[in-house]
């Protein structure tokens, strides 16, 4: 049963990650598709969820589907780049600092102790507005850039202290001793020997994380730090703010639905990855046969 | 046991002084002058120049005694952290914003802790059963969904539709009653995750070598469970309920949007809107402040409940 | 088997383990009794199934995987497999108790063990907080820990292997039960140390006239100190004897080769003996005697290879699971 669920929800990831893939490539190749289509007018404003829009229009009468649907790019773009950067950065810091320890470990510490003091959410506001608006190497920085520029930036305090901690356990066992002895130079142990054995923590530390940079992301938006002119799931939420007392249900159903669904299938994706690595974390108790 | 207080109590000052050095990068250096953005759309040079005396940044940067940099620490550690886009003096803002924050994000806080140990111990009772399983899909469920639909959610049905809140905040109401749906919705929003963890640090505790023993003292389940677990599990406890803290900051900003509650929460939305730095950074320094200091606090209480913490 | 003075009677004691990748029959049509102030020793190898039975006795399996799925456990009259939860609950710790391998992590580590001693010792006698407390002192001090009353006042980590292990006693036999179940009680401590608590437990014995049952792999203890000796292989009892006997004249292939294998004093140089071969997985067992496989005798017998010998009292007092045991077959 649980297979089954956490195979159930691979293909939902596959399939969101899939639809993010299709808008960009649509999109750079200017094809008029679906998706890429949401600005035009399907239908009259406001109409409810019928024949000809599923989940019917909005103010503008752009479909609601289709905004739903573009939705996907942006999420899954900002978050998949936030986990490249905030990877990048969190795991070759923990790992030199877990390893070398002394000043340089510090330093690291250091670093990420005053990130992670400051609150989470108010950190990745404080960078994403400051980022806002500004220009690096000549390149003004778009709101989508800012957003997930902020959340990497900020979030890889989580994944540095996972992978400094497991360097600190594993930097003392045997087959390091061993390495050493017979001359390993201290970039093949860290490359070679030491981050394939913790590398598995980073897979399903990934996969959690991708769920809160979609929420993060979604909040970001929702309070206009996003990107401006396209739709997404957090700017359709904050259109519902005013159009729920309208009888206006459907935007806001549709992107409730839309984050639900991926966050879901990525909770019980990292879960049963987790289960696979390390049967002792079960968090299930095995039925009889 | 002082020794390791007093560790802990120095251990703070880098950490200040690291919050400070990153408000100072992010919106000084980084953010840059934004003396042009606070005088507004059509102004003279000489308007831009009084306000860039007036907030300091006339100043160098960093290499004199009198540089933005000294200042910025200076300000700080004095609180004060000068004026608003608007004019008013930031810490007056915060001021005023600290109690209707407070009214929501504590009742929460306790609600969130209380509620989620308890329910969290019942669940380990009945490992293994239907209802068990069934806590975890709720958990699971609770944690996908988006905080905002929670209270969209919420303040839909449960305020505009039943009537049974008012929708937004009235100073004509008590605070009780202007506060209660809020709190709701941020214990409802929170339980999930914390539940779902705190089940997890039960059973794993429920299979440790000394809890077979109890069983063999010929202890009912329920005082295993209540002297035995809890007590261990208390330390990992207590690291998530520090963990909580920033989800209490994300519930205010919400939270407070949406029912219009006038605390921080509320300003700080404001101030995103608007780019108004010094509010911002002075939440960012504040809100670090109260974080570690809330950090010290747990250290001590991992001291009463863990004896061989004494041993470091 | 009889129960004629006997304090606990194990009848055909089957316990199967329900996991995701099959069933494990931990245990299988096990019997066994013990006398009262008896030491009886379940010997075998690791994976034999004789903790697996010791926690059965106690109805302290992991739930919800492991199942008694047959049998009796007859004590001092009453068969514990029929007894309510909560009945359960008075035996456990009062007139059964049991002690475990890994005495540091099988105290609590944030209570006091005064706290943890008078724990049981209030449960099951009814005592105020004051009494309760007195009396875990004097357990203490018969476990052998010098100066109680203030080692009471200590937690766990605050104390030597040794010194643990004599609290798990203290604990243990606070209540003055009937039955002491010691499953390798000296297997995680050094040497020196592991006499010292044998001889505490010897003391105890015969202080309050308590059976012990002895799970351990180490025939040096069980030589030492077991009356009688049952040894068990892949989830069976395939010899029961008394220890003298067993010794002397070994009737199983098994058993034979256990006891050769023990180093003997006055042989310089000669080799070790050894049994071939490596106990079989749980899940992957043979057809026939259990045993065969390894067996010298039997290896190659067809008998052996399809049917499964029975546990025969071939004597008064003496039971053997082998077609090849002298008198197997007349009885």
């Amino acid at each position: 049963m649980e297979r089954k669920a956490a195979v159930a929800s691979l293909a939902v990831i596959a399939a969101y990650f899939a639809l993010a893939g299709f808008i960009h490539i649509a999109e750079a190749f200017d094809w008029q598709i679906g998706p890429t289509l949401w600005r035009q007018q399907a239908g009259e404003s406001y109409s409810p969820p019928g024949a000809d829009n599923i989940f019917g229009t909005d103010i503008f009468g752009q479909s609601v589907l289709r905004k739903t649907l573009y939705g996907a790019k942006i999420s899954i773009t900002v978050a998949l780049l936030a986990s490249l950067i905030s990877i990048a950065i969190g795991v070759p810091l923990g790992a030199i600092g877990g390893y070398f320890r002394g000043f340089v470990d510090e330093i690291i510490v250091w670093i990420y102790s005053t990130l992670s003091s400051v609150p989470y959410i108010l950190l990745i506001l404080a960078f994403a507005v400051v980022l806002r608006d500004r220009s690096i190497f000549g390149h003004k920085l778009t709101g989508i850039t800012a957003v997930y520029l902020a959340i990497g930036l900020t979030s890889w305090v989580g994944i540095c202290r996972l992978i400094r901690g497991e360097v600190i356990k594993h930097k003392n066992r045997e087959y390091i001793l061993a390495a050493i002895s017979y001359g390993c130079s201290r970039r093949r142990i860290i490359f070679r020997h030491l981050l394939p054995n913790v590398f598995h923590l980073v897979i399903i530390d990934f996969s959690l994380r991708f769920v809160s940079f979609i929420h993060a992301e979604v909040i970001l938006s929702f309070l206009g730090l996003g990107e401006a002119n396209r739709p997404s799931w957090g700017a359709m939420i904050n259109d519902a703010r005013t159009e729920l007392s309208r009888g206006v249900w459907w935007q806001m159903a549709a992107a409730t639905a839309a984050i639900f669904v991926i966050s879901l299938a990525l909770n019980i994706f990292g879960d049963a990855l987790r289960d696979s690595f390390d049967p002792k974390l079960r968090t299930r108790v095995e039925r009889g046969s | 046991m002082s020794t390791y207080i007093i560790r802990r109590l120095l251990y703070t000052i880098p950490i200040v002084f690291g919050v400070l050095l990153l408000t100072f990068a992010l919106f000084n250096v980084v953010g840059g002058d934004i003396s042009f953005e606070i005088a507004g759309g059509t102004t003279t040079q000489q308007t831009i120049d009084e306000i860039r005396q007036e907030y300091g940044l006339d100043k160098p940067l960093f290499l004199s005694w009198d540089s933005q940099f000294v200042n910025h620490f200076k300000n700080a550690l004095t609180f004060n952290f000068g004026r608003a886009r608007d004019r008013e003096p930031v810490i007056d803002k915060i001021k005023r914003g600290i109690g209707p924050s407070l009214a929501i994000t504590a009742p929460m806080f306790l609600g969130v802790v209380l509620i989620s140990v308890s329910l969290s111990l019942v669940i380990a009772f009945v490992r293994g059963t239907m209802w068990d399983m069934l806590a975890v899909v709720v958990c699971v469920t609770g944690m996908s969904v988006p905080y905002l639909s929670f209270i969209l959610f919420g303040q839909y049905f449960l305020a505009y539709k039943w009537g049974l809140f008012p929708v937004f905040f009235s100073p004509d109401l008590s605070m009780a009653r202007n506060v209660a749906l809020p709190v709701l919705i941020g214990i409802a929003a929170g339980l999930g995750g914390n539940v779902r963890f705190y089940r997890t640090v039960m059973l794993d505790e429920m299979r440790s070598d000394y809890v077979r023993t109890a069983f063999a003292k010929g202890l009912s389940p329920q005082r295993v469970l209540f002297k035995h677990v809890l007590k261990n599990a208390m330390t990992p406890i207590i690291t998530r309920v520090v963990l909580a803290i920033p989800f209490l900051f994300l519930g205010s900003l919400l939270l407070e949007r949406f029912f219009g509650i006038p605390g921080l929460g509320y300003l700080m939305v404001e101030a995103i809107g608007s780019r108004d730095y010094p509010v911002i950074s002075a939440m960012t320094y504040m809100s670090a402040i109260l974080f570690v200091v809330f950090n010290l606090i747990t250290d001590i209480c991992y001291l009463l409940v863990d004896p061989r913490v004494r041993l470091e | 088997m009889s129960d004629n003075g006997a304090l606990l009677s194990v009848k055909d004691l089957s316990v199967h383990f329900f996991t995701s990748e099959g069933i494990v029959r931990a245990v299988q049509g096990v019997g066994f009794s013990i006398k009262r102030g008896q030491t009886f020793a379940l010997v075998g190898e690791s994976g034999c199934g004789k903790s697996t039975t010791a926690i059965s006795i106690m109805r302290l399996l992991p739930k919800p995987q492991g199942k008694i799925v047959g049998g009796q456990i007859i004590f001092e009259g009453q068969n514990l497999l029929s007894l309510s939860e909560r009945r359960m609950r008075r035996i456990r710790g009062n007139r059964i108790a049991m002690i475990f391998q890994e005495q540091t992590t099988s105290l609590n580590p944030v209570y006091t063990i005064g706290n943890q001693i008078a724990e049981a010792i209030k449960l099951h006698q009814k005592t105020g907080g004051k009494e309760a407390w007195a009396a875990a002192v004097e357990t203490l001090q018969k476990a052998g820990i010098p100066d109680p009353a203030w080692r009471a006042w200590q937690y766990p980590y605050e104390l030597s292997g040794g010194m643990q292990q004599r609290a798990m006693i203290a604990m243990a036999v606070s209540c003055r039960p009937a039955l002491l179940i010691a499953d390798e009680p000296t297997t995680a401590l050094d040497v020196t140390i592991q006499a010292q608590i044998l001889e505490l437990l010897d003391e105890i014995q015969k202080q309050i006239e308590m059976s012990i049952l002895l799970i351990t792999h180490n025939l040096a203890i069980v030589a030492e100190r077991a009356e009688r000796v049952a040894v068990m292989y892949a989830s069976r009892i395939v010899e029961i004897a008394d220890a003298k006997r067993i010794f002397a004249e070994p009737l199983h292939p098994y058993t034979r080769g256990l006891v050769e294998s023990l180093p003997r004093m006055g042989f310089p140089g000669k080799r070790l003996h050894t049994i071939p071969g490596a106990v079989p997985a749980q899940l992957h067992l043979t057809t026939g005697c259990k045993f065969h496989p390894r067996c010298s005798i039997g290896g190659r017998d067809k008998r052996c290879q399809t049917t499964e010998p029975e546990l025969k009292e071939i004597k008064p007092g003496r039971w053997v699971a082998c077609w090849y045991a002298p008198e197997y077959k007349t009885s």
